[in-house]
């Protein structure tokens, strides 16, 4: 019968209740690792800049040469500030097309298997491409202006859209679906009241790496369009070929600010939207 | 599709309203039915099982044996593949196993939502959904989210959802199952006020044989897949009922044979 070891007790002592972190500590905690991992990597750009033989130096501007060469000029602000805008504006009518066109290829997929099995595997190919490798294409079919550069943004943001869309629209509660079919009422009502609330949180997330990406497209489509009055990656260029490397430092740093605003920007309007039921927003239950 | 506006006084079963159930004085009735999936799963073995207005039934039966599929053939979400089904789908109330609220509108939204669907002027909708947030306990929480609702107060809007309808034949799919004892116990109490209250012909669903008994007028096992029916138990207790008759020795003499009929069922 006695298969059972024998218990033999140990003493486990209570471990008196830890105190709560102060509220400076808290901010403390949560502030000094990226200030302190930003300091490692100045001290790291320093440290490379410093072991590069003299002439080639002006690889890695210093501080105060970005200052004295770059942003402290007026005129050098007033052309990031213009040539951002104009960034921004390619970046913008961009994912004007491609949101549209990616929200309804998402919808038609999901509506029709059909149609999901034909497409899929060409949003993929497309994927796959190498927009930049087909940039001088673009450029020959369709020449310098703005519609070659937003085809470009929209070709670098468009997989995102649908596929996150569908993600989204296939994982709606099959509950929810049954409920309104009960009703009786169409497939239209059905996407409109439960499938696109239901999905929005999954095409948002779509939606936030697109917008880094349509910057990035942006940035890149100017790279091969010398000609007119471009935006921040003409400026790069320009400013390469005149050896200004403060200012093409300059531009690189006000792409990452714009890049990093609108992932923020969609980020902020994610939270927004969604903080008040869903899982991913910022308030607990 | 007939809207039904006018709510029922409580003391009177609602009238069936196709002439074909009509003609057989049921309020639903299943005849034979056998329901075999395209995969070739044979879930419902002829199924006959008619519910008289005002009828309270409760059908238990070993998991996977097709109890849930009964409700979804009644309402039509899938279609049977023998048998006839006597049923009047423009009144009938639906719970889901989970309270399949929407998590994006608030509960006053929530219970708005049928009566939306169906066409109900905005006023019509507010009037009605706070008459049925009050009468399920959920006054003071019309604009919470889903999310910041306990279980039992999810089910509770569920139910005001579908009450909202003003349903004649009232199905329950294991409602109930995911909640804890006292919760649960709570609101089977509800649930009997609210059918002496509506007077709707009840088809319950549920694993548990107490919460059977406590709930219907009759209890009905179904047998393992591919299921059929193999008992029948009419529950003699008068309502409203009392928390107490749990304990009555007829209480649990009744669960006992149906335990019994069960285990037979499955064994068999």
């Amino acid at each position: 019968m006695a298969n059972a070891p024998v218990a033999i007790p140990q003493v486990y002592a209570a471990v008196p209740r830890a105190e709560q972190p102060s509220v400076a500590s808290r901010i403390l905690q949560s502030v000094l690792p990226p200030v302190l991992m930003g300091l490692v990597l100045v001290v790291v750009y320093i440290w490379a800049r410093n072991s590069l033989e003299p002439h080639r130096q002006f690889l890695m501007p210093d501080a105060a040469g970005l200052w004295t060469q770059a942003f402290g000029l007026a005129e050098v602000r007033w052309e990031l500030l213009d040539r951002g805008l104009t960034t921004i504006t390619i970046a913008v009518v961009g994912m004007g097309v491609s949101i549209p066109i990616g929200m309804i290829l998402g919808i038609v997929m999901f509506r029709f298997h059909v149609m999901e099995k034909a497409f899929f595997p060409y949003l993929v190919a497309l994927q796959s491409i190498p927009i930049l490798a087909i940039i001088p294409l673009i450029q020959s079919a369709l020449g310098f202006g703005f519609m070659p550069k937003v085809l470009i943004v929209a070709l670098f943001t468009f997989f995102a859209i649908p596929t996150t869309l569908l993600l989204g629209l296939k994982s709606t509660d099959r509950g929810i679906i049954d409920l309104f079919k009960l009703q009786g009422v169409n497939w239209l009502v059905i996407l409109r009241k439960a499938g696109l609330p239901s999905a929005a949180p999954a095409l948002f997330a779509g939606l936030r790496i697109s917008a880094g990406l349509a910057v990035i497209g942006a940035i890149v489509s100017e790279l091969f369009f010398l000609a007119g009055r471009g935006g921040l990656g003409q400026m790069l260029i320009n400013a390469k070929m005149d050896f200004k490397y403060e200012q093409m430092y300059a531009a690189l740093i006000a792409s990452s600010a714009l890049s990093i605003a609108v992932y923020l920007f969609f980020s902020w309007l994610g939270n927004r939207l969604f903080a008040d039921w869903h899982e991913s927003g910022g308030k607990s239950a | 599709m007939a809207i039904q506006l006018v709510r029922q006084p409580p003391d009177q079963a609602p009238a069936a309203t196709t002439p074909d159930a009509g003609a057989l004085g049921n309020a639903l009735s299943f005849e034979d039915v056998y329901m075999q999936f395209p995969d070739g799963t044979h879930t419902l073995d002829g199924v006959s099982l008619a519910l008289k207005p005002g009828e309270f039934v409760a059908v238990v039966g070993p998991s996977g044996c097709g109890k849930s599929t009964l409700l979804k053939i009644a309402s039509g979400l899938v279609t049977h593949t023998g048998g006839t089904v006597h049923v009047d789908r423009n009144n009938l109330g639906y719970t889901f196993q989970d309270a399949t609220l929407l998590p994006w509108r608030k509960v006053r939204e929530n219970v708005e939502l049928l009566m939306e669907l169906r066409g109900f002027s905005p006023a019509e909708r507010a009037r009605i959904a706070q008459e049925q947030i009050d009468l399920v306990g959920l006054t003071g929480f019309e604009n919470h989210y889903p999310k910041r609702l306990s279980g039992g107060m999810r089910m509770r809007a569920s139910l005001a959802r579908s009450l909202a309808l003003n349903p004649s034949v009232f199905m329950f799919d294991e409602p109930f199952g995911a909640l804890d004892e006292i919760t649960r116990e709570r609101l089977n109490d509800e649930l009997i006020s609210l059918y002496m209250r509506q007077g709707f012909t009840g088809l319950f669903i549920t694993h548990s044989i107490p919460e059977a008994v406590y709930l219907s007028t009759k209890v009905v096992v179904m047998s393992k897949r591919p299921g059929r029916i193999v008992a029948t138990f009419d529950v003699p207790f008068s309502y409203p009922r009392s928390p107490e008759l749990r304990y009555a020795p007829q209480f649990s003499e009744l669960c006992g044979d149906i335990s019994v009929a069960l285990r037979d069922a499955i064994e068999k």
